[in-house]
């Protein structure tokens, strides 16, 4: 039983080679470390599916120890599906049971000829056959292995039949639902033949200064406990937004078209609660039980978070909450990321409504607005590249070359990366985020929330203006999003759940520091830890551009920078992309 | 003795975190004397602890280094104890735990279970009186202790499923 960081195999799948090394020096943690090591070892321009590409897998030193939720692994390479850094978070008991074993980073380089799963034993690390979990779905290889090992206690992290098939929005689960979801790390992990990885850790993380770990973790747990959210948060997870965004006038209600969507009332928080969740489920080490396990009459399975919920309910124009259901538990079973997914699917509604498809474009698939029959196939087909299916899980922006200028006008994507299930143009903020952080169009590299909640006083504690909590204002956003994405690095690092640290404010950098000090058993200061995020933010910059990103592509869909919200309470608004992103650059130092 | 209600458990595992860190002053399941058995593909969460049943097979001890203690618990005698691990293998459900050639048994800690004070959704309760369980019907030998517990968990899973499947909700 020590402290123990720093420890790295190296898994070199062309050879079946297993070497054992150090992590990043200058990294506080998972994304740092990962991202460090891409910069460092990764050569530019390299096919993101091809055996050249590197795909790691990081934990922090804080990962599985009594810290509140600190229970996120990060997998980290070259995203097959924007060119640019890939990596993604997963919650859930993955992670920590990696930190047990012994190991804080795996680096995964080449690629097998055949399928194999990495069995990690405590120190015992091999790579074994996997060739009879071909084609099984995230959970039956997950209980397949479990079984076979005779041991239901064992962590799995595995791909589906997504992430065989090289589905560019392919996940990484753990825990049958609980996913690192964007950016298609499931592919690259797929494209080197690994099904699966597979932990036992019976080590010990034992806090070098238990005083001031302690007072840390009970701090935590006291920002926790008193915050206003709390209950809420017990109660709905993040399904409980699909109101907030609905009062802003925020909702992507027939793929942006509407911010009003009629039959809410049938698809929220509450109708989801009370028609198909059986039971609270919480993530590793967490006071918060924010997931839940949902029941419907023809499927079951963890879920959906917000954006699942959101995406195949009102972004897809259906209110058909049990069929949102089932498609959710259908995507967690299959290994697709559910934002790209439902983005996809949405995209093609509207292309349909437009008029810029025939039906034989779409396999004879109906899709019209809420179409259960698109719901129900298209995940499947994407999954298996089947029919049309093939064509969709390249992205959307790789699909819209193929049906033309007006198709590629309605897609909702940075970078390639697709968009969340919210208007940006009501919530500067964010549209920020999504048009300038390293992985693309998304929301949770760092959320900018204060200007969800409105409150001036934090905005002004943490960026010094108060105008940064008003969602409609472009004043204050460049530093609002560079503190959220610190904030995210930070996060992202010592592997702390984001909707504790970031979207409840609950960990700063001086409780951070406390924790991280406390944990290692010598004094870092909170500049210090944040030096770390600035410098790994600078790093991720230069590895986009390394990989020919240019500065005109931090901007968002054409829509939402010349088209106002055409309703509810954001109506007009729209997104003046050159003045906000102009301020961030200020805000960073660029030119 | 220490009972968890199935119903209530989310499965977060702050018991074994509070268990190990207080015995301990580390973190690991492996340190733990609670464990919780999660059976993913069905929804179902259980934290599994010594239930003091009223059969006792782990007192069949080749050494006699057990006894139980005047709240149920089962204690150890360090000295008499050479690290058989027959009292692990014999617990039905897998609440016997092992750590550097010892058995880990819950000591109900002196009367303040921590995993029940940490418990966040006060699935955990400790009662004094609670010593009529029965477990005789989990028996199952060549099973390890992590089989053991999850196939506890799904038999007290059962009714919960079948009411789900009879429509019954969170809330209901």
């Amino acid at each position: 039983m020590t402290v123990y960081v720093g420890n790295c195999l190296r898994v070199d799948l062309t050879r079946r080679e297993i070497l054992r090394g150090r992590t990043a020096e200058d990294g506080i943690g998972a994304r740092t470390w990962n991202s460090h090591t891409l910069m460092r070892e990764l050569k530019p321009g390299v096919d993101p599916l091809g055996p050249e590409n590197i795909l790691c897998l990081a934990v922090g030193p804080l990962t599985g120890s009594g810290l509140i939720a600190t229970c996120r692994f990060i997998a980290s390479a070259r995203s097959p599906l924007t060119g640019y850094l890939g990596d993604s978070g997963a919650r859930g008991f993955f992670a920590p049971e990696l930190r047990w074993a012994g190991h804080d980073q795996l680096i995964f380089t080449g690629a097998s000829d055949r399928w194999l799963y990495l069995w990690i034993d405590n120190d015992r690390v091999e790579l074994r056959d996997a060739s009879h979990l071909e084609g099984l779905d995230i959970t039956q290889t997950t209980v397949r292995l479990r079984e076979e090992l005779r041991d239901p206690d064992l962590q799995v992290a595995a791909i589906g039949p997504a992430g065989e098939n090289l589905v560019r929005y392919s996940i990484i689960s753990c825990n049958l639902a609980r996913a690192a979801g964007r950016t298609g790390m499931g592919a690259v992990m797929g494209s080197k033949k690994l099904k699966a990885i597979v932990v036992r850790g019976d080590r010990a993380v034992r806090p070098g200064d238990p005083a001031r770990f302690e007072k840390a973790c009970r701090q935590l747990q006291a920002n926790i406990e008193g915050h206003p959210e709390f209950e809420a948060r017990c109660r709905y997870g993040t399904t409980r937004i699909m109101d907030s965004l609905a009062n802003m006038g925020v909702l992507p209600a027939y793929h942006y078209r509407s911010t009003v969507f009629e039959e809410l009332e049938k698809v929220n928080a509450e109708a989801l609660r009370r028609g198909h969740i059986v039971r609270s489920k919480a993530c590793y080490n967490c006071n918060i039980p924010c997931s839940r396990y949902n029941y419907t009459s023809y499927s079951e399975g963890e879920g959906p978070e917000y954006e699942a919920q959101a995406a195949f309910t009102v972004k897809c124009g259906s209110s058909d909450l049990e069929l949102a259901v089932g498609v959710s538990n259908a995507v967690n079973r299959l290994g697709l990321d559910c934002i790209s997914t439902g983005e996809v699917i949405a995209w093609l509604m509207e292309c349909r409504h437009e008029g810029l498809l025939s039906e034989s474009d779409v396999d004879g698939i109906d899709l019209s607005w809420g179409s259960r029959e698109a719901l129900q196939q298209l995940p499947e087909m994407i999954a298996r590249r089947r029919g049309i299916g093939d064509l969709l899980a390249e992205g959307t922006r790789r699909a819209a070359l193929q049906f033309g200028d007006a198709a590629r006008a309605l897609t909702a994507e940075v970078k390639g990366l697709e968009m969340f299930s919210a208007d940006p143009r009501g919530i500067k903020g964010y549209a920020l985020m999504n048009a300038v952080n390293s992985r693309g169009g998304d929301h949770y590299r760092g959320e900018p929330m204060i200007e969800l909640t409105g409150d001036e006083e934090l905005a002004l504690k943490r960026v010094g203006n108060r105008n940064a909590a008003h969602r409609l204002r472009e004043e204050g956003k460049g530093a609002l999003v560079s503190y959220a994405e610190h904030l995210g690095l930070l996060s992202d690092s010592l592997t702390i759940c984001k909707n504790i640290s970031c979207c409840m404010d609950a960990v700063d950098f001086e409780l951070a520091a406390d924790a991280y000090s406390g944990l290692l058993g010598k004094d870092v200061p909170p500049e210090e830890l944040l030096e770390a995020c600035a410098r790994t933010s600078r790093v991720e910059r230069e590895f986009n551009l390394r990989e020919g990103l240019r500065p005109e592509e931090d901007t968002l869909p054409r829509r939402f920078l010349h088209q106002p919200i055409p309703d509810g309470p954001s109506k007009g608004a729209m997104v003046d992309i050159g003045r906000l992103v102009g301020d961030y650059y200020r805000e960073k130092g660029w030119e | 003795m220490i009972r968890c209600d199935i119903k209530a458990c989310t499965g977060c595992r702050m018991c074994e975190v509070a268990c190990s860190s207080r015995h301990f002053g580390a973190v690991s399941p492996s340190l733990s004397r609670i464990r919780v058995a999660k059976l993913e593909e069905v929804g179902i969460e259980l934290a599994v602890v010594c239930v003091s049943c009223l059969e006792k097979p782990c007192l069949a001890c080749p050494n006699q280094a057990l006894a139980v203690g005047g709240s149920g618990q089962i204690l150890l005698d360090d000295g008499k104890c050479d690290a058989c691990m027959e009292c692990v293998a014999a617990c039905p459900i897998g609440a016997a735990g092992f750590h550097e050639g010892r058995p880990l048994f819950c000591g109900l800690c002196d009367g303040t279970p921590s995993c029940v004070a940490v418990c966040p959704t006060s699935a955990l309760s400790f009662r004094e009186d609670f010593r009529d369980v029965r477990l005789d019907g989990f028996v199952w030998p060549g099973s390890h202790p992590a089989q053991r517990r999850a196939r506890y968990a799904r038999f007290h899973g059962e009714p919960l499923r079948a009411a789900w499947q009879n429509g019954a909700r969170i809330d209901s």
